[in-house]
């Protein structure tokens, strides 16, 4: 529960824009790009400056290799909705940038045939590293963590608003082994209605997942946590809560986690015990 | 070599780089980003007697240059902290002070009382001035109460004494000097100032407790004032505290009398801060050519 990061300046190589406010962004930072794995995030912010001020949290969408074929930067994709989001949207190649991480436990190494990811608006993002990882495709982490065996096929669900949003899938439809189905509440693209639809009916198909990993807006993994609970099916959940730091001082990103207190719970920090937790033992309501 | 020490009355530190009380976890959560032997001195995050769960999220926002905190003193209470945290934070090569918050004298006297029996420990520094705790508050707000506090944890335990200050006061010089004048080796100043964010949009407080504390570069100025105002008229030892974050603000909080200062925000976004900070301070002594760090406390002219 303490962080092995390290602060550095990294520069910033590319930015590529994924849908409307949709960015997918890559820095030069070696160190962490050779140890960061799938679910785990970092903090960033400008060099400099005072506003704004806190770093800001990313999840790992995947790393890149150098011309000597170890890992050399690392790649994420924003939404942009705030003051640095919008900062960052102005990036273009060459900024230097304050890098903090890995951060987080991130989504444990997949033990199963079937591996099933939900991602709810910008929460699809490090479904592209998961899927790689469970398919046996990148390793990441070091030393490199890999499956005993890798898993057969992996699933994306992914949900948003309305087609306009949905991110370029570009780098997740190049994967062999993974299937992407899409849920839009307006019904403009694929399943009309909620992505919760397709995990049920999944859960009863021929093919259900053995595990399910989430990330998405609350009430979303919320419904998910529940389905998997009756269905009796592991799952996990990345958390997004507010944070100051990433690396446990703060205590701001406290999420509710079963324990054996006399009221069955208390807050733990999402930054160092999570982001991602069994669904089983938060308090989800 | 300039000399870096400095003392406090009987709170000695090998230099004025001190880190602040929750900014800081309990130091492990540190440890890859400070060299700790660097550092005058850490004060881990409050501990109360029993566990506290603290406020519901959200508990932070970000504001301009600042940020608003309304955490609760979300802790584990004292046994965990003396069985669990202290062992590790006594090995560090630093001065360790514990932050202690009571909710009556009774509970700052039994507190300061055990960490008075613990070998290492430094010193104390009492949070009479948490803005997101009810009760907490009193004694940093009534000269009396905080009189009555410091007195009490001195008669109990052989430590070094600090009281940390609120700014939400009318004259924070009243609370130091009657702080002073109970016995507290030095005072700490400032805590956060009361403040709010809302969502206007929702029509409700961003904070999951409404109001919270105002740190950050922001505050430096008003910090910086109340330093001075108390080292202008208090014959106490100043601890300098609020947005703290280069060495130009480390110098103006020595220059306005503060004989240490303690960096809390900027540790968030910028984990390894403190330790550059001390280095800094070296270099900056010796470009100004003086021989201690006490030719620059309180020169301003």
């Amino acid at each position: 529960m303490v962080a092995d990061a390290g602060w550095t300046t990294a520069r910033v190589v590319e930015q590529r824009t994924l849908a409307a406010g949709t960015f997918r962004l890559r820095l030069h930072c070696p160190e962490a790009a050779a140890r960061i794995t799938p679910g785990q995030f970092f903090m960033v912010r400008p060099h400099g400056g005072t506003d704004p001020l806190l770093g800001r949290p990313f999840a790992l969408y995947d790393t890149i290799d150098g011309q000597d074929g170890s890992p050399e930067s690392i790649g994420f994709v924003y939404h942009v909705i705030g003051k640095m989001t919008s900062l960052m949207s102005r990036w273009t190649g060459g900024e230097a940038v304050e890098f903090w991480g890995p951060l987080g436990n991130g989504f444990p190494v997949p033990r199963c045939r079937h591996l099933m990811y939900v991602g709810g608006g910008i929460g699809y993002t490090p479904s592209l590293a998961v899927a790689r990882e469970a398919l046996g495709q990148r390793a990441y982490g070091s030393p490199a963590r890999s499956a005993e065996q890798a898993a057969e096929r992996v699933t994306l669900y992914y949900g948003v608003q309305s087609a306009g949003q949905r991110a370029d899938l570009t780098d997740l439809e190049s994967i062999d082994g993974l299937t992407i189905r899409i849920a839009t509440d307006d019904g403009s693209e694929g399943h009309p209605g909620l992505v919760t639809d397709l995990l049920r009916e999944s859960l009863d198909g021929d093919d259900p997942p053995e595990a399910v990993y989430c990330c998405g807006p609350l009430p979303m993994m919320t419904a998910v946590g529940r389905i998997c609970r009756e269905a009796d099916v592991d799952c996990w959940l990345s958390l997004e809560t507010p944070m100051a730091c990433g690396f446990g001082a703060c205590f701001s990103c406290v999420t509710r986690v079963q324990t054996d207190d006399p009221d069955g719970w208390d807050y733990r920090r999402t930054c160092v015990e999570g982001p991602v937790f069994p669904a089983a033992q938060l308090v989800l309501d | 070599m300039a000399s870096l020490a400095v003392s406090l009355n009987r709170l000695s530190l090998a230099n004025p780089i001190l880190v602040a009380s929750g900014t800081f976890g309990y130091a492990r959560e540190m440890e890859a980003f400070v060299d700790f032997s660097r550092l005058g001195g850490i004060i881990p995050k409050t501990i109360t007697p029993l566990p506290r769960r603290g406020n519901p999220p959200p508990r932070t926002v970000e504001t301009a240059s600042g940020m608003l905190n309304s955490i609760g003193l979300d802790n584990d209470g004292i046994d965990y902290f003396i069985a669990s945290h202290l062992p590790y934070l006594l090995s560090l090569d630093t001065a360790i002070i514990a932050n202690i918050a009571g909710k009556d004298v009774g509970e700052f006297v039994s507190m300061a009382s055990r960490l008075g029996q613990v070998e290492g420990l430094a010193g104390l520094e009492l949070n009479i001035s948490c803005p997101n705790v009810s009760g907490g508050v009193d004694f940093g707000t009534n000269p009396e109460m905080a009189a009555k506090v410091v007195s009490a944890v001195r008669s109990a335990c052989g430590l070094p004494v600090i009281a940390k200050l609120t700014p939400n006061v009318t004259s924070i010089a009243a609370i130091a000097q009657a702080a002073a004048e109970a016995g507290a080796d030095a005072v700490s100043l400032v805590n956060t100032f009361l403040g709010m964010a809302i969502d206007w949009r929702k029509r409700r407080p961003v904070l999951g407790n409404t109001l919270g504390g105002l740190s950050g570069p922001a505050i430096k100025p008003l910090a910086l004032r109340c330093v001075y105002q108390v080292a202008q008229n208090v014959d106490v030892p100043v601890i300098g505290i609020g947005g703290i974050a280069s060495i130009d603000d480390v110098m103006e909080f020595l220059v306005a009398g503060a004989s240490a200062v303690q960096i809390g925000t900027a540790n968030f976004y910028n984990p390894g801060v403190s330790e550059t900070l001390a280095g800094a301070l070296e270099t900056c002594l010796a470009d100004i050519g003086v021989e201690s760090v006490g030719a620059v406390i309180g020169s301003l002219s």
